[in-house]
């Protein structure tokens, strides 16, 4: 799965005409620096992940010794990761059409690289520099700012609109405001301590970061995870992916002023919430996936009652959700507003729910399973208009089927431990990827002594956020926030 | 079919949780709690080592040692729990939200085994007081500024049926000028700094500031970052602390009534 190229432009340029052949997807470039035993520490290595034929995850990686050619102009997928690969190792990427710093803001001193540079005492820059928006020039046009703090209980970032009247001709984001250096905390952590820094990578999804942390450990180790945990992770991750979603297309209501439906469905998202403190003592399944298993079991006479709480949250939320597509003032608010069309999805690499709503049919749990989905079948929906309702559907669907695969998990749970020991020593490097509530989410890491030498993760939200912008043109402004909700992006899992 | 929406809305089954049983409950935060009668030098030691964040340590004063538990830097990983041996235990109740920095430290003398208690006085669970904290609006801007948004789930949460922050005429609001309390989540990164001044420069005062979860009271497994700045307290002025990885909306409710009760001159109250 992984090719090592030990030439530098060679290596590059066939990561280049992989990713220019047909069915072929850019799944995340970044950079790491060998520290070995074999003395070559300092070298530093870009790598191209590259997902082939929707089946199979090729790596390429070669030696950094100069600038590299950019990927951006064969995929615009590739223009945040060149950016953030410039940021953390000083990578020059040739070519590159937006060569703006991407993680650090104005405070940041150029040519403080944080994975190849001391950065424990960096100065800070009162530089009252301005970052470069795009200006929309012409009659009329009127920039409006908005953020990074905004209106409500959101995370932090800047949207900068270009309007005539009320229609939106431009959007630029500027993100990673909640930027905290997170793959860099990574580096000598002991492995059983890497999972608590991957829960806090987006609150919300922990669970997801947790397991997808913690297969690549065992990945690179070899170690084979017990099939009563493998049942017990899959029961976390489709309870989570049911509550992101439910949650999801209440606040969709919200949106558009539809308050009981916002109400009702937030409390069917609580009631989930405690069936998880009931059952597993923990509101979002923080610190029950470790390497090696998990930490705690669900003992067999709880199973139906948990059973019949997941039965009857969904029976609920798909009542209300019958209801709501039904309801003629949601489906004028919904319809037709905010279009990413397929073509932009392909050229972004959109993963997700939104991939899926723009006729995208990919699904890290059908097409790159791991764990107990190696034995599942599961169903993928799909819808081609790209809209906000189509993105509502998909949401709508998915709970549904969550609640399926719950369901046949819990009627045939393996017997045995949950847990077994991994031992905190090794040298080896995986992969792993796992499909959050908001698509593809990848833990790259290498091992050192028994300790994180590197981790890289690839979130879903820093694939997705650049595609937001191209569904508002057209649009007008005060239907943003509903257009933002139904991609539903993080922040923090962004920008990490 | 909104007619069926607002018909099912009030068929749906009462769910709104007493305020008897939010105050101070910690269910579901994976909190540490210990027994005290059970503590042993070797337990002490085993889960002082097993603390990712330094959240327990071990003080030596006037030649006894005390065990000191700091709930600021927990981040709720239960490692106490798993090597305490039945002297920890996941807490039933934390009344330790809304307080002072100091107030988050709980000690308990080694040798005696007995906790050095604090005069912090708890939380009055009587309905009546809570009347009397919020008899007036109290008006909440949030400020995320670089949290993960576990605690912002929580946040929102707040406002579902089953805790409903309005009945206590708590609300939330959009403009930190029409704000008397900025409750304020994350590590403070770099790039956050200087909005969360901001904010904080336009509320009116008087004006009351909570640091919220592991990261705004003590900067959390973020704490050592070269892209964040540190907790809260190191940007603006904080007025409480809601300790929890993320804290419950139990908690939560707890600690934003606990401050109006510290600072009820502060809340915008004659």
């Amino acid at each position: 799965m992984t090719e090592t190229v030990p030439n530098n432009e060679t290596g590059v340029s066939r990561a280049l005409d992989l990713l220019r052949s047909a069915n072929t997807r850019l799944v995340s470039i970044f950079g790491s620096i060998d520290s070995g035993s074999t003395g070559d520490s300092g070298v530093r290595r870009v790598h191209h992940l590259i997902d082939v034929n929707g089946r199979e995850y090729r790596m390429l990686s070669s030696p950094v010794t100069g600038p590299i050619p950019s990927a951006t102009e064969v995929t615009p997928a590739a223009a945040w990761y060149e950016r953030e690969l410039h940021d953390q190792y000083g990578i020059e990427c040739d070519g590159h059409p937006d060569p703006r710093p991407l993680l650090f803001h104005e405070n940041w001193p150029e040519n403080v690289h944080p994975m190849i540079n001391d950065v424990s005492h960096v100065p800070w820059i009162n530089d009252e520099g301005q970052y470069r928006f795009l200006r929309v020039q012409g009659n009329g046009v009127c920039e409006v700012p908005v953020g990074p703090i905004h209106a409500g209980i959101i995370e932090p970032g800047h949207f900068r609109f270009s309007v005539v009247g009320d229609t939106v001709l431009h959007l630029e984001l500027r993100h990673f405001y909640t930027h905290k250096g997170t793959e860099k905390l990574f580096e000598n952590a002991p492995l059983m301590d890497g999972v608590m820094i991957a829960e806090s990578v987006s609150g919300d999804n922990c669970f997801s970061h947790a397991v997808a942390y913690c297969q690549a450990i065992e990945t690179a180790l070899a170690i084979s995870v017990p099939p009563r945990a493998q049942a017990i992770r899959l029961i976390g991750l489709e309870l989570e992916r049911m509550m992101a979603h439910i949650a999801d297309v209440g606040a969709l209501c919200g949106d558009v002023g539809f308050s009981v439906p916002a109400a009702y469905t937030a409390g069917i998202k609580e009631s989930l919430l405690q069936a998880s403190t009931r059952y597993f003592g923990t509101r979002f399944w923080r610190g029950m996936a470790v390497p090696g298993g998990v930490t705690r079991d669900l003992a067999s006479a709880e199973t139906g009652e948990f059973g019949r709480m997941v039965t009857a949250a969904a029976r609920d939320f798909a009542r209300m959700a019958r209801l709501i597509l039904h309801t003629s003032s949601v489906q004028n608010r919904f319809e037709s507003t905010g279009i990413l069309t397929a073509e932009i999805a392909r050229q972004l690499a959109v993963v997700g729910p939104a991939a899926r709503a723009s006729g995208i049919r990919i699904d890290v749990r059908r097409d790159h399973p791991s764990g107990r989905y190696r034995n599942l079948n599961v169903d993928v929906p799909q819808y081609k208009y790209g809209d906000v309702l189509a993105r509502a559907r998909v949401r709508i669907d998915e709970t549904a089927i969550s609640t399926g695969l719950i369901l046949e998990t819990l009627k045939d749970l393996p017997a045995g431990s949950v847990l077994v020991p991994v031992p905190p020593s090794g040298n080896a490097e995986a992969l792993s990827a796992v499909e959050s509530p908001r698509g593809e989410l990848l833990y790259w890491v290498r091992i050192r002594d028994g300790k994180i030498a590197r981790c890289h993760i690839k979130s879903p939200s820093f694939q997705n956020w650049p595609a937001l912008p191209l569904a508002m043109p057209g649009n007008i402004i005060a239907d943003f926030p509903l257009i933002n909700k139904s991609f539903n992006l993080s922040y923090s899992g962004c920008d990490r | 079919m909104i007619g069926d929406a607002v018909e099912r809305s009030l068929r749906s089954p009462q769910v709104l949780i007493p305020v008897g049983e939010l105050l101070s409950n910690a269910a579901g935060s994976r909190m540490p709690d210990v027994q005290a009668d059970m503590l042993t030098t070797e337990i002490v030691r085993r889960v002082v080592a097993a603390c990712p964040t330094s959240a327990l340590k071990v003080d030596e004063s006037g030649g006894r040692e005390y065990l000191v538990l700091n709930y600021g830097d927990c981040i709720a990983c239960s490692r106490c729990i798993a090597a305490g041996s039945g002297a920890f235990r996941y807490a039933e109740k934390v009344d330790r939200c809304g307080v002072g920095k100091a107030a988050l430290v709980r000690r308990w003398d080694i040798q005696s085994r007995t906790e050095v208690v604090q005069d912090e006085p708890a939380l009055s669970q009587a309905a009546e007081q809570i009347r009397s904290l919020v008899g007036r609006a109290l008006n909440i801007r949030q400020v995320d500024a670089g949290s993960c948004n576990g605690c912002e789930a929580e946040i929102v949460a707040l406002t579902n049926p089953y805790y409903d922050l309005e009945r206590f005429g708590i609300h939330f609001v959009a403009s930190p000028k029409h704000a008397d309390m900025l409750l304020v989540t994350g590590p403070v990164t770099r790039n956050m700094a200087a909005a969360l001044k901001n904010a904080h420069d336009a509320v009116p005062s008087p004006k009351l500031v909570v640091a919220v979860g592991a990261c705004g009271c003590g900067g959390g497994i973020f704490g050592g970052s070269h892209a964040v700045v540190g907790p809260v307290d190191a940007v603006i002025p904080v007025d409480g602390y809601i300790p929890g990885c993320p804290p419950t909306p139990k908690m939560l409710l707890t600690g934003i009534l606990q401050v109006l009760r510290a600072f009820p001159s502060r809340s915008r109250r004659p």
